[in-house]
């Protein structure tokens, strides 16, 4: 104590509180340069950590997998009839997948959706075991790329009936043939824990299966875990298909490497991992998903499974992976929970936990309180009584873009036209300036919009860095620049004499730089004009749907154009993927907050000033 | 080597004979006039899709004893002969009338075996279930003695039966009614009737051992020979179903005496069963015995799978690795194999030592013979088309239960009772649910697929409700319903999940918590008496599990806290409140410095007086 106390001193004695008040910007700068850096360490050796198996009773590859030799006859088998399937009906599909899995003593049954399409489902009952608990295979006919998923369903089948002769199984198998990987699985996920008659118990891990080609044979293996909302699969599922796949010999890419990448491993590959993995992590759901999305929210593990190229390995050792994979999943006892929920995978063996990366994500969010502050403080009004007419209009107008931004939310839910919202988006950026001479609001309302806005942007991004660490990192960024809009005071002669008096603050020391912000402030004509223009591009750039879109077009190769606000509300509406609502009623509010602080403002005389002196 | 080989065996063979030859002449046989009560058969039933349901059932009787005299007394005659030794002191100090005992594992494919055997009344819910009558002064004697109960067969069985709490026992109005009377022998006490279940029971053959033990023929002869753990729980669904029963009849006065029967039931998938006994590990068959279907694309490197060949020869010592040994030596009813057969595609055989017999019923009873000891007896079931098997009868109604919803503070049942038969069906559904699930009976809801308009009294006749109390009894369900005619009646419930006390949670605490299987018992819409009974599949809760590791961290956070908070308060305390610039002169005055300066003052001061 007596040491802080000590600092504490000497920090008020050398006079650096007035000097840290005044260059508060700075500090918001660092600290998000902090957060920006403190991840770019993390794929620097000694920072990261090797997977391991946490859970002693999965022993991955323990047992020698036997989905090989004639297996890979009858699967061919199975693929040349399901080759003519594509051009089928789903029922017809349906039925005759439903007829060979009823051949070796599956229970199927078909769950109906009038939105997404049927989707069949088979129940193994475990002669190991008290049926309580399920793993659940799951195939979707079409896969991500809308490309019938021949190899898969083939392997699908060929894979129920190798599992139906063997008897170590203590958990029941579910084999699900749904019509895609997103939505139609999503419902039956959702029904199976809602309204399904025919049940397995509760589903522990699901492997979703796409091999789309009809080759035998494929190159690498794409592994995809990002689920829904921030949830990731228990670190030691993902460990295991990993684990599993590389000791048959295949390669492992993660978050979509292309094979040539997949042998280097330095610092630069990490790093790409690293972001790549930040990206699909924040955009799971919003990008067309594998599949294991949707099996999020119900404490399920899964993963997706995805062969790529058509040379090297063949397809039984394809199989061999949910094989094995089913055989560790069996052995446990109790349900995932020994090893990591939130971890970034740098490399399919190297990861870093969340306290490595978190402070990032907190950092940002201190950035923002930061800003908070220093439109608060930071300027001619900061003694204004709390219960002044400026906080309560800031109030009262944060809570009218809360409003507005709950009424966007549901508005573009039920008429999805990204071009219109990317339209009025843009408008509104240019209101401040169309109507500069038209509305002005008082200077200190400014300081305070700005300050309600980056105060609760800062919460919105303390309460979502724990459960969607990569969204708060990816909107937290996204947004930074908005705390670069300045407050733009109208230039008329009158009011600069008017708002000359300078109202101290209790902090003396800092009156030197408080003038020449002051006197920056008020500098009339072509400097005005050209903040003006930076505002406008800042509130253009940090606006949350254009913003979104840009990112979306410039990093990742699935969006073109406005497709991720349309996809934002399809993830909710097939998905219940959050995400656009944390757009709309975490970021939006703050913009227009923002938006508003940058109407000219008029300086004011303080009332206060009496009272102070 | 061989012609020494056959001469050994030869001298061997010979003395073999000779001493069965002295054994013969003491003469100490069976005495025809003796008479045990032990009848022991086997059925063997084939069911659709290869499966084969092979049922053992035994049935005893102890010798009669008068309950007015006590075992303790100086003239109680006291003799068990085969009735197991261990059964009559305990029934005896526990005041049991009759117990039930069901070890149950595995899934009972209702939709293509139909009726459960015994109409179900022989087949517990998934896990270990017993339920009791006990005679008792007063229902918290009738406890006492039911936790004795449980807690001696628990160590006669193997079992997890002690841990049997009143958290889990409850006392079923309706349901569990038994077909055998039992007697009261004080007038001035009760009947008390009790259950409970262990859901998460794994069966094994440390449950199977002992039962046999309990049977007069010990695994040693007879159809006990057969039952040998690997191959029983190596099955899609198996039972061992214990009764016992003090029955006084009319004609014997004041005589009563005990029966106990026991049935150890076992459904297994013929084909898999005969492919493990050549290749225990299931591997990839080779290319040139895969059974392909020309009709589709084939050849070395393609085959799309037939379905399982329908013709089929088997014996039983296939499935059970070994024949029977012997009749059961001792009992005047022979030892009986039926096999359950359709008769147009399917024969049955008897080999007694390889030379085989048939019967035109299927139904063989083996010698009793003692004197013809050493008789392997082997049962062959051969068929043309095992897809054709006796008519399957089947169930009154299907029910299945599940949980719904997520998160883990509260959830859902949702039951679905499914009659496609073309009249109502009346049946009792007996649920018992742990403390932790808190049911919300007024969210209990019907719903129906023919008629929406369905009212909840026209589906539930009777209900009645105990409230679980924490820590204390389970909550206890029991409805009279009504199921009407090809109809699917959906009911659904909602519950809160509660929280555990840290020490309450089992060491696999992750695995989540079994719910006990709800019972169904259908009546006859007439005489409303029990029909058939069926139990659901048991369910797995997951309730919020803290990290085991937790506490450690909070002691740790809220021990700093607590420092924080006391050095504060201690500070405030003992220190006294000054001023900055009175902080600093103390402090000034207080250095090392100051001290220096002050004697260097002294010293200078000194020297001026003396100059002075």
């Amino acid at each position: 104590m007596a040491l802080l106390e000590k600092l504490h001193r000497r920090i008020v004695d050398m006079g650096l509180v007035p000097r840290i008040i005044a260059s508060l910007p700075v500090v918001s700068m660092v600290c998000a340069l902090f957060g920006f850096i403190s991840i770019a360490i993390l794929p620097m050796d000694g920072q990261y950590r090797r997977t391991y198996i946490s859970e002693n009773a999965l022993m991955p590859s323990q047992a020698y997998s036997y989905f090989r030799e004639s297996e890979w006859n009858i699967l061919r088998g199975y693929r040349s009839q399901i080759e003519e399937m594509v051009n089928m009906t789903s029922m017809e599909r349906n039925n005759i997948m439903g007829s060979w899995l009823q051949e070796f003593g599956t229970k199927t049954a078909i769950y109906e959706n009038e939105q997404y399409g049927e989707t069949l489902y088979g129940v193994m009952h475990a002669p190991r075991g008290d049926g309580t608990e399920a793993m659940v295979l799951a195939v979707p006919w079409f896969n991500s790329d809308d490309k019938f998923n021949v190899g898969g369903a083939a392997l699908g089948v060929s894979l129920a009936r190798f599992f139906s002769r063997w008897p170590v199984w203590s958990k029941n198998i579910i084999i699900v043939f749904s019509e895609n990987p997103c939505a139609a699985l999503r419902s039956w996920v959702e029904a199976y824990h809602t309204s399904l008659d025919l049940t397995g118990g509760s589903i522990e891990a699901a492997v979703v299966v796409d091999y789309s080609s009809a080759e035998d044979f494929f190159e690498y293996v794409e592994i995809s875990y990002d689920g829904l909302n921030g949830e990731l699969p228990n670190l030691d599922l993902v460990n295991v298909a990993i684990s599993i796949t590389e000791h048959e010999g295949m390669k492992v890419s993660l978050h979509g490497l292309p094979l040539d990448q997949l042998t280097i491993n330095n610092y630069w590959s990490r790093l790409k991992v690293l972001c790549l993995g930040i990206r699909d992590w924040a955009l799971a759901g919003v990008k067309n998903p594998h599949g294991n999305e949707a099996f999020s929210g119900w404490r399920i593990q899964s993963v997706t499974l995805k062969a790529h190229g058509n040379s090297g390995h063949d397809i039984t050792t394809f199989g061999r992976i949910p094989e094995a994979m089913f055989r560790s999943i069996n052995n446990l006892l109790e349900k995932f929970h020994q090893s990591f929920f939130f971890y970034l995978l740098l490399a399919p063996r190297q990861f870093v936990s969340i306290s490595s990366y978190l402070p990032s994500a907190v950092a940002l969010s201190v950035a923002f309180a930061i800003s908070s502050l220093n439109a608060f403080i930071n300027n001619t009004y900061a003694s204004i009584s709390i219960f002044s007419e400026y906080n309560l209009v800031a109030l009262l107008v944060w809570f009218i873009s809360l409003v507005i931004s709950f009424v966007v939310s549901q508005v573009f839910l039920l008429l999805p036209s990204a071009g219109l919202l990317m339209a009025i988006s843009m408008i509104s950026c240019f209101l401040p300036l169309i109507l500069s001479k038209k509305v002005h609001i008082s200077e200190p309302l400014s300081y305070r919009l700005k300050n309600v806005a980056f105060l609760y942007f800062s919460l919105v991004l303390t309460s979502l860095l724990m459960i969607n660490f990569a969204m708060a990192l990816l909107i937290g960024t996204l947004a930074f620049p908005m705390t670069l809009v300045k407050t733009i005071i109208e230039s008329s002669g009158e009011h600069e004499v008017s708002a000359k008096p300078y109202i101290s603050i209790k902090t003396e020391p800092k009156e030197e730089t408080e003038l020449i912000e002051n006197y920056e402030d008020i500098m009339p004509g072509k400097s005005q004009q050209r903040q003006e223009l930076k505002n406008l591009l800042l509130l253009v750039l940090t606006n949350p749907f254009i913003s979104i879109t840009i990112f979306g077009s410039f990093f990742d190769d699935e969006f073109q154009g406005f497709d991720v606000i349309n996809k934002l509300v399809s993830a909710w509406l097939d998905l219940k993927c959050w995400s656009w609502f944390v757009l709309c009623i975490g970021w939006l509010p703050c913009w227009l907050l923002v938006l508003a602080s940058s109407f000219e403002s008029k300086r004011v005389m303080l009332k206060s000033k009496e009272k102070q002196s | 080597m061989t012609i020494i080989g056959t001469l050994a065996y030869c001298i061997l063979g010979t003395l073999l004979l000779c001493v069965a030859a002295e054994d013969e002449e003491p003469q100490i046989g069976v005495d025809d006039s003796l008479w045990y009560p032990y009848d022991e058969t086997l059925v063997l039933k084939p069911l659709p899709n290869n499966d084969l349901l092979v049922s053992f059932s035994f049935q005893l009787q102890s010798e009669p004893f008068n309950p007015a005299i006590s075992s303790m007394s100086f003239d109680a005659y006291e003799h068990y002969t085969t009735f197991p030794r261990a059964i009559p002191p305990l029934l005896e100090s526990t005041g049991t009338r009759q117990f039930h005992l069901r070890f149950t594992r595995g899934f009972w494919d209702a939709l293509s075996w139909g009726q459960l055997p015994h109409a179900g009344k022989q087949a517990g819910a998934s896990g270990v279930e017993l339920w009791s009558q006990v005679q008792a002064t007063d229902q918290e004697q009738a406890f006492l003695n039911w936790k004795k109960l449980a807690n001696s067969l628990s160590g006669l069985f193997c079992s997890s039966l002690n841990f049997i709490d009143e958290s889990r026992t409850t006392f079923p109005r309706q349901s569990y009614v038994s077909d055998i009377v039992s007697p009261l022998f004080n007038d001035t006490e009760k009947l008390y009737l009790m259950r409970a279940s262990l859901p998460n029971e794994p069966i094994c053959t440390e449950n199977l051992t002992p039962f046999i033990k309990l049977l007069p023929t010990r695994g040693k002869s007879g159809l006990t020979s057969l039952l040998d753990g690997h191959k029983l729980f190596d099955s899609l669904w198996n039972s061992i179903s214990l009764d016992i029963a003090t029955v006084c009849p009319e004609d014997e006065g004041s005589l009563c005496h005990y029966e106990m029967e026991a049935h150890v039931e076992m459904v297994a998938h013929v084909p898999s069963a005969l492919a493990r006994n050549e290749r225990p590990i299931p591997k990839p068959l080779d290319g040139n015995t895969l059974r392909c279907d020309t009709e589709k694309p084939f050849d070395s490197y393609q085959c799309f799978p037939l379905p399982e060949p329908s013709e089929a020869h088997f014996k039983l010592s296939q499935l059970f690795a070994r024949p029977i040994n012997n009749g059961n030596l001792f009992a005047n009813r022979p030892t009986r194999i039926c096999a359950d057969v359709d008769g147009s595609t399917w024969t049955a055989f008897l080999s007694v030592n390889d030379t085989i017999f048939s019967t035109h019923d299927n139904c063989f009873d083996l010698s009793n013979d003692q004197n013809e000891s050493d008789i392997g007896y082997d049962f062959i079931l051969e068929s043309t088309d095992t897809t054709r098997v006796t008519p399957i009868v089947p169930v009154p109604i299907h029910v299945s239960r599940s949980l719904t919803g997520n998160g883990q503070d509260r959830g859902g049942m949702r039951i679905v009772f499914h009659n496609d038969k073309d009249t109502a069906v009346k049946l009792i559904y007996f649920e018992s649910l742990p403390w932790f699930m808190r049911v919300y009976l007024s969210s209990l809801q019907i719903t129906s697929t023919i008629s929406p308009q369905l009212q909840e009294n026209d589906v539930i006749l009777d209900k009645y409700y105990l409230q679980a109390a924490d820590r204390l009894r389970p909550a206890h369900l029991e409805l009279t319903m009504l199921i009407p005619a090809n109809a699917d009646i959906v009911m659904t419930y909602q519950f809160d999940k509660a929280l555990l006390q840290f020490a309450e949670y089992p060491p696999d605490a992750n695995h989540g918590f079994e719910i006990d299987a709800a019972v169904i018992t259908v009546l006859s819409l007439e005489s409303s008496s029990a029909l058939y009974e069926l139990r659901t599949s048991t369910l797995l809760l997951s309730l919020s599990t803290p990290d085991f590791s937790m506490p450690y961290n909070v002691i740790i956070l809220t021990s700093t806290i607590m420092g924080l908070i006391f050095g504060m308060l201690y500070n405030l305390m003992v220190k006294r409140m000054v001023t900055v610039e009175e902080a600093d002169k103390i402090t000034f005055q207080s250095g090392l410095k100051y001290k220096l300066l002050k004697l260097k003052e002294k010293f200078l001061k000194n020297k001026k007086t003396k100059t002075d």
